[in-house]
């Protein structure tokens, strides 16, 4: 006979998010590159273009090496526009398995930031150690507060990609709408550019984007000597709260409407 | 014993709401195995739904002391890239199955089919996924199986099988089972309900049922 375990709701909760993780790995790279792709991508990506840009200018942006400087904005960058649309796209991707009562959609969302996160840290992780082959300077003098940009940035995909999630199962054209509105962030998130090239007069048509303040803050925290000029660590964490609070009351209050249609 | 208390359920449509119940209040009396008759598109899949909680209705809830397995489908969360042990694993896994390396030969044995259990869904006939979701929810003990026409599609050693499995858990397990093959029906099940315009009806006797449900 096969034995049921009696579980709590948070033993519920850990069995399907871990089973939805495995399933995500699984069946996510289906061809003979498998999972090595989702690595090997972003990181020949961040890589050539970054390699690129800093032979370009042959140095440093603002103290930091220019190579440096390129890789924590498309790190993070990539990182956030995984995240959100793993997320807004995984109720519609899991619809099938929300038969079994146990699965919430919380839980296919958590997955996927789980798996993009662990994903995007090893793809860090690779590049870091190419850097150190290649005899680059490799300097992070705060890594914590790296670390908490990092979870910061995922936060906010998530939150973000939830509320989406959300609107696209009672308004499908909220896809479209997601991918219009993401689109230009690649190139107001200062992921070319540093706050500092900006006129101070001309900083608020930039500075509303926490994304912004996340990589400008994470590039102050490998390196100091670059600073943090119009960005603010409190506004990014509380813009992230807010966010996060939304996107959870929007959850809590529509997830069995958005699974029942 | 599972009570449906003053369920409406729709969908919304071009047309505006299409309404499947209405205020609908019902018990669903235990210890029976029970056939749900009513003729296509009249919420028979979407009352399974409800009942496992697959879904919510829009006003009402659905309350029962029961341990009721997902309304088994033809492939019900089975995943075509997956082989049909990671399914099964998936599946265990999802549902609390304790030891899932016994659970997984259960299915294996069950389900016969053979090599292909270790290769993609991708690659099964039409009439082995069926097989292969129905041996998953028969591996686990539930109170009450939700079967929703997946016997049908079976061949006659797979339906004798079935009837053995479900015979042997009919001590401590009830089935209820959507399907339009009489027969089958016959086969399994000793009383009814009818599903139409949104009522539930409950016949004790299951030809009884049989007999209103054709006069409908």
């Amino acid at each position: 006979m096969t034995q049921i375990i009696k579980r709590n709701n948070w033993a519920i909760w850990r069995d399907v998010i871990f089973a939805l993780f495995v399933r995500e790995i699984r069946t996510g790279f289906n061809d003979k590159f498998g999972l090595a792709w989702s690595i090997v991508n972003p990181v020949a990506f961040i890589f050539i273009l970054s390699y690129m840009r800093g032979r370009m200018d042959g140095g440093e942006t603002h103290t930091v090496p220019t190579f440096v400087f390129m890789m924590y904005g498309m790190l993070l960058i990539q990182f956030f526009l995984e995240v959100m649309s793993g997320v807004s796209g995984s109720i519609n991707k899991n619809k099938p398995l929300f038969a079994f009562r146990q699965v919430q959609p919380i839980s296919s969302m958590l997955a996927v930031s789980l798996f993009q996160t662990l994903v995007k840290l090893f793809v860090f992780v690779v590049i870091l150690v190419i850097m150190y082959f290649l005899k680059m300077e490799v300097v992070i003098a705060d890594p914590i507060r790296l670390m908490i940009n990092f979870f910061l940035v995922g936060l906010l995909g998530f939150s973000l990609g939830g509320m989406f999630a959300i609107a696209i199962c009672f308004v499908p054209e909220f896809k479209k709408i997601q991918s219009m509105l993401t689109r230009p962030l690649f190139f107001i998130s200062a992921v070319f550019f540093s706050l500092q090239d900006i006129p101070a007069e001309h900083r608020y048509l930039f500075d509303w984007n926490p994304i912004l303040h996340a990589i400008e803050l994470s590039r102050y925290a490998a390196y100091p000597s670059y600073g943090s000029v119009g960005v603010s660590e409190s506004y990014l964490i509380e813009s992230t709260i807010v966010l996060t609070f939304f996107s959870l009351a929007c959850y809590y209050s529509f997830w069995k409407q958005a699974i029942s249609r | 014993m599972i009570k449906l208390n003053n369920i409406t359920k729709y969908y919304p449509s071009k047309l505006g709401n299409q309404y499947i119940f209405k205020d609908l209040s019902f018990e669903i009396p235990s210890g029976h195995n029970i056939a749900i008759l009513g003729s296509n598109g009249a919420g028979k899949s979407t009352l399974f739904r409800l009942l496992a909680g697959s879904e919510y209705p829009n006003k009402g809830s659905v309350e029962t002391d029961l341990n009721l397995s997902w309304p088994v489908a033809l492939t019900t969360g089975i995943h075509g890239q997956m082989t049909g042990s990671e399914n099964a694993r998936f599946i265990g896994m999802i549902n609390g199955v304790a030891d899932l390396n016994l659970y997984e030969k259960r299915v294996r044995t069950f389900a016969q089919l053979g090599a292909k259990f270790d290769l993609p869904v991708n690659t099964y006939s039409s009439g082995m996924k069926p097989r292969l979701a129905f041996a998953c929810s028969m591996g686990i003990d539930f109170d009450v199986y939700l079967i929703d026409e997946v016997t049908s599609v079976g061949d006659a050693k797979f339906r004798q099988k079935t009837k053995q499995a479900l015979t042997a858990k009919s001590n401590n397990a009830n089935v209820i089972m959507i399907s339009h093959e009489m027969d089958e029906l016959r086969h399994f099940c000793d009383s009814a309900i009818v599903l139409h315009k949104g009522q539930l009806t409950f016949y004790n006797d299951l030809e009884q049922g049989i007999k209103h449900y054709q006069a409908l």
